[in-house]
């Protein structure tokens, strides 16, 4: 466990030491938001009533604002990092590490992880329950919240991981990464609530993994009237998309490493 | 020294990109990819556009087509900086390796040059899809096709495109002075996706700021006014060239002064 946590305080003091990134993240984040207020506002204003799929003007903001926040967090150009290893031959250091690789990139992201949850979701999750007066409630659901983002995370981390895997074939990270960016942002709900979505399109999505990424957690945290049993079954899902994504990752993986050529580094 | 003709330059930024295109070529899987790719962020932004309209019939007195033309309007305007100004984002990178003092003894402009380099063929899928949706709600807001207003069209294209190009030259040109400048460029970069709205959904204080500071305003709504919504071009509409040109000028500069005072690693 120490080596973990080693891994972990090395990323946190290494996010820490890129400030100025913090800070335009944080400016980019408050412009986007503002780009979300203003349109949300119009349509709803357009549109006539106040309550269009069951969410009022109130209830899209909270939960594409924190959506936001979420994603900004969650996302840690994993990709990237194992895309470039793999071009620049490192990965040949980091397989012969006497640590799993997954793991090992796991627990080296999950310092930066910790700081952009103190740095960036937690101010955003504050700002929006003051400026809503309670828009959200607090009560179990924030513990159910925390389990939810952490398996969110998991999952978020192996979907990357085995688009990570694919660029062991392509050798191509820009265009993979892209593919999965806009898939994983379009089909979680992040851009647009799924409740949003016409009918046949949603069933779909909620029968796939990404949606247990940002939409589960949120949908924990923001439900008026949580029954135990409705998040109860929230969570089991998101607990099978766990470990099916944890194997899947974790076989793609070895069954890749075997048949492949790296550049000698 | 004799002064170059633009044929000179013409001639050399075609020998350039043929060589940029052949070291691509190479690499066949990552090209098709990062086209595919380039294809699905569209496609993707289009359902979400179509997503949002499904459960809204129009925003702010802007129509389904209308905003489709928007769309359309800003894909094509941000084509330009994605296939010739791509190598901005390598510019920090050369930057701190050093090597972007081999640019600094070429005899020839060297902001020219180095943006010459690079070639980003992936770009122009994006380019086919913006002119496929323009055409489709040109088609669908039964707009005259006339020689004026298709050249309308594209001087304002144009326009929006340097404008574009001005923010990128502008915050790519950052890392001469500041460690860490990917996250400008990116944020930059990222402002494309407010083009696409009319910028009076925004209020007075972000309208001011899209309009005036971050132009962002200009890739898109004030040129699409020209086309769209013939009887009340504000006067902005009909000075975005100028501002334009303007916009790239300073960029420009930027871009050079940072370049000028660039002295290498030592390297």
């Amino acid at each position: 466990m120490r080596k973990y946590l080693t891994m972990a305080r090395m990323g946190i003091m290494e996010s820490l030491h890129f400030r100025l990134g913090m800070f335009v993240l944080v400016v980019g984040n408050i412009l986007y938001l503002t780009l979300i207020y203003y349109l949300w506002k119009a349509v709803y204003a357009s549109s006539g009533t106040d309550v269009v799929n069951g969410l009022t003007f109130k209830d899209t903001l909270i939960y594409l604002v924190l959506a936001t926040a979420l994603y900004s967090f969650m996302e840690m150009y994993t990709v990237w990092e194992i895309g470039r290893d793999i071009q620049s031959g490192k990965i040949v250091l980091d397989l012969l590490k006497p640590i799993e690789y997954q793991s090992y990139l796991f627990w080296s992201f999950s310092g930066s992880l910790i700081v952009h949850f103190v740095c960036v979701f937690l101010p955003t999750f504050v700002i929006v329950f003051i400026v809503t007066k309670g828009g959200i409630p607090l009560g179990m659901n924030l513990i159910w919240f925390l389990i939810s983002v952490v398996m969110g995370v998991v999952i978020n981390f192996c979907i990357d991981y085995i688009v990570g895997t694919i660029c062991l074939f392509t050798e191509s990270i820009w265009g993979i990464n892209i593919m999965k960016q806009v898939i994983v942002l379009l089909l979680s709900g992040v851009t647009i609530p799924i409740a949003f979505f016409p009918e046949p399109f949603r069933t779909v999505v909620y029968y796939l993994p990404f949606q247990a990424v940002y939409n589960t957690p949120l949908k924990i945290l923001l439900s008026a009237t949580p029954t135990l049993e409705s998040t109860g079954w929230m969570l089991l899902v998101q607990f099978f998309w766990c470990v099916v994504m944890l194997l899947i990752s974790r076989i793609f993986w070895l069954v890749s490493l075997r048949q492949i050529t790296v550049n000698g580094g | 020294m004799e002064r170059k003709t633009i044929g000179f330059y013409l001639k050399i930024y075609l020998k350039l990109i043929a060589q940029d295109i052949k070291s691509k070529m190479s690499y066949r899987a990552d090209f098709i990819i990062s086209t595919i790719g380039m294809v699905c962020t569209n496609i993707a932004g289009f359902i979400s556009f179509w997503i949002l309209f499904q459960n809204f019939p129009s925003v702010n007195g802007w129509t389904y087509y209308e905003m489709l033309f928007l769309y359309g309007f800003s894909l094509i305007a941000i084509t330009p900086v994605q296939c010739l100004f791509d190598n901005n984002w390598s510019l920090r990178i050369n930057v701190f390796s050093g090597d972007f003092i081999k640019y600094c003894f070429r005899p020839i402009n060297i902001f020219f040059y180095y943006q010459s380099e690079i070639f980003d063929v992936k770009g122009l899928g994006q380019l086919a899809f913006g002119i496929g949706t323009l055409a489709y709600a040109w088609y669908k807001l039964a707009l005259p096709v006339t020689a004026l207003m298709v050249i309308k069209t594209i001087v304002f294209l144009i326009t929006a495109s340097l404008i574009m190009m001005a923010m990128q030259n502008a915050a790519a040109a950052s890392c001469f002075w500041i460690e860490n400048s990917f996250y400008l460029l990116d944020l930059a970069f990222r402002f494309k996706d407010y083009a696409k709205y009319p910028v009076t959904i925004f209020g007075p204080v972000f309208r001011f700021i899209f309009t005036f500071l971050l132009p962002i305003a200009f890739i898109a709504y004030y040129p699409s006014l020209v086309i769209l919504r013939p009887d009340e071009v504000p006067v902005l509409s009909w000075l975005s060239p100028v501002i334009g040109i303007v916009f790239f000028y300073i960029s420009y500069r930027i871009w050079m002064y940072g370049a000028s005072r660039y002295s290498g690693t030592g390297s």
